[in-house]
């Protein structure tokens, strides 16, 4: 950041008034003495009224003594004071029961009434229990409209968020992360343990404040903080879990596979066994926290040790985090700094063993000493390979043997000074800074036939080296304006400018063919001999520019007689990624709320508001350089150097932009809340590498602005307090949310995507993309049954005598080919219950989701009987077809996926050991997460794949790891991680 | 409200310093316009061609397909009779697109066709950016030219009517083969700076030069691809132009210095040789040495391919040809795909005896390095060791996996890359005594003119002469020379074949003989026509 100069010039009038007697004083909240800025007094039976300042101060004119004063703060139980001698009146107000949230918005906050987007706030509380370790993952199921999904539960597995349903095509679908007001936060420097609470912005008119980066939806992250004039307080959570394989892939046992005509190899080994273990989980977090008059501060810990269910994979985290918060100059400036370093090592493991443990001759030893022949087991390692196969790996060679490790770091802080320039105005500068690297390594070594060219006499062994880093910058100026315009009726205003420059490194290098089984040569790569052989050395490097994002922004809010509410809020935002011609955009926002019972009166209900909102947001695209023509270069073997063209430029590429309306009814009484939610949000240029006539321009690919969809979905959210007792509460809550996409436009009116891949069944696409019509159809023949000779015929929809359903064939106007399912579901939903009693409480939250299916990518390759397969071991679920010795992607492999988890069930005892000096606060607590599964799906997990990563054959990488494809749901591939059931033990107490 | 009736504000006036609403994007780890530096003098591994501007052109050769899966080779060869690949149970299916290309059911959105032509046309545009750069000189400015006009043979031979471009960015209707042709012919008879093709040729006044530099288009190979250009004109142009390719091969025969590789003067060292068998010899003649690894300076290369494990990859045949476990045999560095195999028919064309049967194709029971059997554990027949059989029990669904005889003439070397080092003739002295042969033949109408000329060849093989000849065996003479060379289709095209039925292939339509125009690529430039048929 280079240096900027702020000047804001504020000019204030004010009309005194003729009073006869002025009240002053402070509004604070009981509970903590914090101060409520924008509580209503007025004076009852008159007109006059005014709100309290950013202290919590007010100060009116009354008519004389005998006056009653009318406190009242949204969320809070209002209060009357009858005016006496004295002229000082300070009240403290009580929450009330339901609506006593205060909501992050961007850049301020606001009580839960006020809000007219859609916004769900998540308190600590409310988190899914057990040893979670992903942020994300503590909503997985909490708020509607919001899918958390990580297939599997890898423990280095990426979570894949998404709101609302498929946010873009081609760019960032991510949601925008905001730690403590920091835009962009990695949610991997933050521990489960240190978050307060969660804000997610859902819809276009909250987050369009946020710009150009919101319309992925926004996290907003407030982590916990330690409280004014607080003891200082020293708290302990520990958990202790342990995970198990919940549900494999079921394969034929040896027997049954020697009988299928498999070659047999004599021993008798259940490979996923082998591969799989019992994990093991240790959470042990500290936290101390406590403040005097001024400061404020928590300071914490947190330990993460996660062993996975498969064999080497896991993780090591540690995390510290300060928060401290101080008050200077007569409270008028206030400092909040924080800042937290995460140290993650990471074991990834190998998922490709539990691919190769599916489909492994279940007759093969594990050690080559048991081989029926004659076999080198030296060569690799002790272990048993069957060679000359296509993709086939001995799975506990891969996990004993390789290594695939990194260790991540975070290191970031910010500070927030704010400072009140008048009862009604203050300043907030921010600055903060991330710095994130990781460095990672592989080594295959020398007797790995798994990416360690252990067959290959010339070149054996192999390391890799990865070396990232990224840094981001933020800062941020912005003022807040409140404004009185009399009886119960106010103004607030916030403008600002914003600066964040990210800057992103990556080096790595691979070499190989090391001497010998003595070393893990990773350490000593000195030794390697492609030191001595051209070409063989891998390398490779990249930096990005300085991709910068520049805003200016400012919003209104008005609360109207405490019913009416209006928001509406601009943001000018520029990014280096877009084309030279159209790198500004303008993202405007506009929400109304009404609280309808204000005027209707309805005694049974505290509040009854419905709101409307509307907002636009954009996406930027996760690459650089999209605008900007590029070149390969064509290293020539003697020295010269020339460069081809390999895609075009483009200085009109724009903002991907989403435009959504969401009309929202929210109904709350003493024990039942409801919130309905409707939307329809339209996204537009999506920015995509689109073809390109090969033959004028030469490349056949350029970044285009194209393409468009329309959503239209609801969310509904229930919640009631069942019981209410003085020993028994049982409260219950719900939430659904349903969702359909339709392209409306793209690059290409009518594809298929989504590759099968090999063996055998590349050029088998599964996934129609048509325009008019929904996203995530599984398209592909019905299957008829086996023929004669034990290949699968078709059903010949169109009845024209002919069966057309080659792969290849899938988009011809003839092909018998049809929808055989779709990727997306039809409703998600999640039901929490809590039930306390006597110091007891029981946390059940049940999940799930229906109307999708999956192609079971495992059967699709591996159950048919296929004789040239028989030394690969048949997958063989109930759905397998007897006679059926081919391999062909139809219907029968296509699954509906409907399924109902008990995800957590949480028993815990709560002692408040009040008389014990050393402890108090004691809570044990039991979690099992995903203790009952309710599913037809044979394959290892039922929950939506809401994009495709592609297939990865023969030892390799999946080509679209970082860059999934939204357009391709509903495929179920070959490099998951297995499904777990987790028990864990709690225990938290404060000294 | 008395108090504070009202308060107006004047909102924040923020002045930035310029460099804060800057956003410039300094792209650092790309490369987004073009770099030009000339050879530095560096050693390379083995001779290689010397650089000069047109590197990025040639080197688009190796790109555009002419010796990996994919894409032009691949629908050149697959589509002939000559290889194929069959589905082995659940391997090399992949949606039926290697069986469509066997049997001429191919559509428009055949993947291969697709590639064939992106590749193609990505590599004439780096010739049209270097020619609009207008920085070459007459020589590299010919050379250019003439790699175009042999791009665009190709298009031309796949694809029938296509548009030339020939200024980078500037759009050009699609049109017919004849016009192609047409193009194709001016552009390399003004490189040789002639006006025809005529008795009494001379080519002394061609801005290219003469001298055997076999990784660039000299005068030799710029008359080598328009003799095959006029061979093919009947099927092209519509119109029979034999004898402007006899007098054309005839120059290059005469004046061009190249000689016919064979046992007797054409010797370089066996790097497949494996030490435990005997058998195996010390050195590849005649023949086998025009294709081996160490080609590069092989006397009977006119104009060739320069490929490179390191420097140079492309070349990807013992990956695509060989079983997985044929990797012991030669020590690969990486596992082969057990992809394309021979038409049992076109492999028992040639005799016992044919020293091009010998070195074309890997038959039998495999040995390794050190003399042991090669093993399949997941043999499909009742024997472990791995043998190829020429004899391929079916093309799908189940193609044994050690059926076929596998194509070998660029013959594997010891400790190979998935990358190979041989180099690959575009035009090599045997394939212009077969043009000169054919087009005198033809241009006679006797093919007993074609005698002396595959004789010569016959000889070298080690195979009898031939007293008399007539169409079909010449084309099967010219098979079994050229096979594997990326020419057979086009040959059964000008021999009216190529519909035929064979091995598993009924006979097919005349329109497929073009394939159809990449249904990618219709809809990407909105002004392409779709061939007949499609």
């Amino acid at each position: 950041m280079k240096s900027v100069v702020l000047m804001t010039v504020f000019a204030l009038i004010t009309t005194v008034s003729f009073a006869q007697r002025t009240i002053s004083g402070t509004v604070t909240d009981a509970e903590n003495g914090d101060p409520l800025i924008g509580a209503t007094v007025v004076v009852k039976g008159a007109s006059q009224g005014t709100i309290t300042d950013f202290d919590g101060k007010y100060s009116l004119d009354v008519p004389g003594e005998g006056a009653v004063l009318e406190f009242s703060y949204t969320g809070y139980s209002a209060k009357t004071m009858t005016v006496g001698a004295d002229n000082t009146i300070d009240i403290a107000l009580s929450a009330g029961t339901l609506l006593d949230e205060v909501v992050v918005v961007g850049y301020g906050s606001q009580s839960q009434k006020e809000i007219t987007s859609a916004v769900t706030s998540v308190s600590a509380e409310e988190f899914n229990k057990g040893p979670i370790s992903d942020p994300a993952q503590l909503l997985q199921g909490k708020v509607a409209g919001l899918q958390v999904y990580n297939r599997g539960g890898d423990p280095n597995g990426n979570t894949t968020i998404r709101l609302r349903g498929i946010s873009t095509i081609g760019s960032n679908a991510a949601p925008l992360v905001v730690v403590d007001g920091i835009i962009g936060a990695s949610l991997d420097n933050v521990d489960p343990n240190d978050i307060e609470s969660m804000d997610i912005l859902k819809d276009g008119s909250a987050a369009a404040i946020y710009g150009s980066r919101g319309s992925s939806g926004v996290i907003l992250i407030t982590t916990k903080k330690g409280s004014k004039n607080q003891k200082p307080t020293l708290s302990y959570n520990g958990q202790l879990g342990t995970a198990t394989p919940v549900n494999g892939i079921d394969v034929m046992t040896a027997d049954e596979f020697v009988a299928a005509g498999g070659t047999d190899l004599g021993s008798n080994t259940n490979w996923l066994d082998e591969v799989t273990r019992t994990g093991v989980t240790n959470v042990h977090s500290l936290a101390l926290s406590g403040g005097s008059a001024g400061t404020s501060y928590r300071v914490s810990g947190n330990l993460r040790d996660v062993k996975g269910i498969l064999k080497n994979s896991g993780f090591t985290q540690f995390n510290t985090r300060v928060n401290i918060n101080t008050r200077a100059f007569n409270d008028k400036l206030k400092v909040d700094f924080n800042s937290s370093f995460t140290d993650k090592k990471q074991d990834f493991g190998f998922n490709e063993a539990l691919r190769y443990a599916v489909l492994y001759n279940p007759t093969a030893p594990v050690m080559g000493a048991d081989s029926p022949f004659p076999f080198a087991s030296e060569q690799f390692g002790g272990f048993f390979e069957s060679l000359g196969l296509f993709d086939s790996f001995n799975p506990v060679s891969i996990v004993e043997q390789n290594r695939r490790d990194g260790t991540r770091r975070e290191f970031n802080f910010g500070a927030n000074f704010g400072y009140n320039i008048l009862d009604n105005l203050t300043a907030n500068v921010r600055i903060s800074r991330e710095r994130k690297t990781f460095s990672g390594e592989e080594y295959y070594p020398v007797t790995s036939l798994f990416r360690g060219g252990a067959t290959s006499p010339s070149r054996k062994g192999q390391a890799n080296f990865y070396d990232e880093e990224a840094n981001t910058q933020l800062f941020e100026a912005y003022g807040t304006y409140l404004a009185d315009l009399g009886s119960s009726t106010s103004l607030t205003f916030t403008a600002g400018y914003s600066y964040q420059q990210n800057n992103f490194e990556n080096k790595f290098f691979s070499l190989g063919d090391f001497p010998n089984d003595s070393l893990d040569w990773s350490n000593q790569i000195s030794a390697s001999q492609d030191l001595n052989n051209a070409g063989l050395i891998g390398a490779g490097s990249s930096s990005t520019p300085d991709e910068k994002i520049i805003a200016f922004f400012g919003r209104a809010n008005a609360t109207i007689n405490n019913a009416i509410f209006l928001n509406a809020s601009v943001r000018r935002e520029g990014s280096t990624k877009l084309g030279a011609n159209n790198r500004w955009g303008i993202f405007p926002a506009f929400g109304v709320g009404v609280d309808l019972n204000e005027y209707l009166n309805i005694d049974a209900l505290d509040l009854f508001k419905v709101r409307l909102g509307y907002g636009v947001t954009g996406s930027l695209p996760t690459q650089n350089g999209l605008s900007q023509p590029l070149r390969s270069v064509v290293n020539a073997a003697d020295g010269g150097v020339t460069t081809a063209l390999i895609r075009g430029g483009n200085e009109d590429l724009k903002w991907e932009q989403k435009a959504e309306t969401n009309l929202g009814v929210e109904v709350a009484s003493d024990r039942f809340g409801a919130t309905l939610d409707l939307y329809n949000r339209n996204i537009k240029d999506f920015i995509l590498e689109v073809l390109v006539d090969a033959s004028v321009e030469g490349f056949d690919r350029q970044f285009q602005n194209a393409g468009s969809l329309t959503t239209r979905g609801a969310e509904l959210s229930l919640d009631y307090d069942v019981v209410e007792g003085d020993n028994f509460n049982y409260n219950t809550g719900i939430v659904l949310s349903t969702y359909s996409t339709t392209l409306d436009d793209f690059v290409d009116s009518l594809n298929v995507r989504g590759n099968l891949g090999a063996p055998g069944q590349n050029g088998t696409n599964m996934l129609l993309v048509k325009v008019g019509e929904e996203i995530g159809q599984i398209w592909g023949p019905v299957y008829a049954g086996p023929d004669a000779e034990g290949n699968p015929t078709f059903e010949d929809l169109n009845g024209d005598g002919t069966v057309i359903a080659a792969a290849d064939k899938a988009l011809d106007p003839d092909a018998d080919f049809q929808v055989l399912g779709s990727g997306i579901p039809t409703l998600e939903f999640g039901w929490s219950n809590q039930l306390d009693f006597n110091g007891w409480s029981v946390n059940a939250f049940f999940r799930g989701a229906v109307g999708h299916s999956l192609v079971n990518t495992y059967r699709a390759f591996y159950e048919p009987i296929v004789a040239t397969q028989s030394s690969y071991n048949f997958v063989n679920t109930e759905l397998a077809e007897p006679g059926l010795t081919n391999a062909r992607f139809s219907s029968l492999y296509v699954e509906k996926a409907n399924y109902l988890k008990l995800d957590n069930l949480t028993i815990a005892r709560s002692f408040p050991l009040k008389d014990v000096n050393a402890i108090s606060n004691l809570n044990i607590s039991l979690t099992g997460r995903n203790l009952l599964v309710l599913t037809n799906y044979t394959g290892t997990d039922p929950e939506p794949s809401l994009s495709d990563v592609g297939d990865a054959g023969n030892g390799s990488v999946p080509g679209a790891v970082d860059n999934p494809d939204p357009l391709v749901p509903g495929i179920d591939r070959r490099n998951n991680y297995f499904a777990s059931r987790v028990i864990t033990l709690g225990v938290s107490f404060d000294f | 409200m008395k108090n504070l009736k009202n308060l107006i504000l004047l909102f924040g006036i923020a002045m930035f310093m310029a460099s804060c609403t800057d956003l410039e994007e300094n792209l650092t780890g790309d490369v987004t316009s073009d770099i030009t530096i000339p050879s530095t003098g560096a050693s390379a591994p083995e001779p290689v061609p010397t650089s000069g501007p047109l590197d990025a052109a040639y080197g688009q050769l190796r790109g555009a397909g002419t010796a990996n899966h994919g894409s032009y080779y691949s629908l050149q060869e697959l589509s002939s009779d000559e290889m194929l690949i069959g589905a082995k149970g659940g391997d090399w299916f992949d949606g039926g697109i290697l069986i469509e290309l066997h049997r001429h059911t191919y559509t428009p959105g055949h993947a291969f066709v697709n590639n064939a032509w992106t590749g193609t046309y990505g590599a004439i545009n780096t010739v049209n950016e270097l020619l609009a750069g207008g920085t070459l000189d007459a020589d590299n400015e010919a050379q250019a030219k003439v790699l175009r006009a042999y791009l665009y043979m190709r298009l031309m031979d796949l694809y029938g009517n296509v548009k030339i471009i020939t200024e980078p960015g500037q759009n050009s209707p699609q049109v017919s083969s004849s016009e192609v042709f047409d193009f194709c012919e001016a552009e390399i008879l003004s490189a040789l700076g002639v006006s025809e093709i005529a008795s009494g040729l001379d080519v002394g006044g061609s801005a290219l030069g003469a001298d055997p530099t076999q990784f660039k288009v000299n005068r030799f190979g710029a008359l080598g691809i328009l003799a095959k250009l006029y061979l093919n004109a009947e099927v092209w142009k519509g119109a029979a132009m034999y004898d402007k390719a006899a007098i054309a091969s005839q120059y290059i025969i005469d004046n061009g210095g190249y000689t016919l590789c064979d046992d007797a003067s054409c010797s370089v060292q066996n790097l497949g040789k494996r030490a435990g068998v005997d058998s195996d010899p010390d050195n590849l003649t005649g023949y086998a040495a025009v294709f081996a690894p160490n080609n590069y300076d092989n006397p009977e290369h006119i104009f060739s391919v320069y490929y490179n494990e390191a420097a140079a990859g492309g070349m990807n045949f013992s990956q695509m040809n060989l079983h997985y476990s044929s990797q012991f045999t030669w020590n690969f560095d990486a596992q082969p795909w057990n992809g394309y195999s021979t038409v049992e028919d076109f492999y028992n064309s040639y005799e016992d005896g044919d020293a091009r049967k010998t070195n074309n194709f890997i038959v039998g029971p495999q040995l390794d390095f050190s003399g042991s059997a090669v093993l399949d554990y997941a043999s499909d027949d009742d024997d472990i060791q791995l043998n190829y059989t020429p004899a391929i029990n079916e093309l799908e669904p189940n193609h044994r996996r050690e059926a076929g005889a596998r194509p070998a003439k660029f013959s594997f070397k010891q400790f190979g890359r998935p990358d190979m080092d041989n180099d690959y003739p575009i035009i090599r002295l045997g394939q212009v005594h077969l043009i000169h042969a054919e087009a005198v033949a033809r241009d006679a109408g006797d093919w007993n003119q074609a005698l002396t000329d595959v004789n010569m060849l016959r000889m070298r093989a080690g195979v009898s002469p031939y007293t008399s000849i007539d169409a079909d065996e010449f084309l099967a003479e010219r098979g079994r020379e050229m096979f594997q060379e990326g020419s057979r289709r086009t040959d059964l095209i000008r021999f009216g074949k190529f519909n035929d039925a064979w091995w598993e292939k009924p006979a097919s339509m005349p329109f497929v003989n073009i394939f159809p125009i990449p249904q990618e690529q219709i809809t990407a430039a909105g002004d392409l026509t779709q061939n007949p048929g499609y």
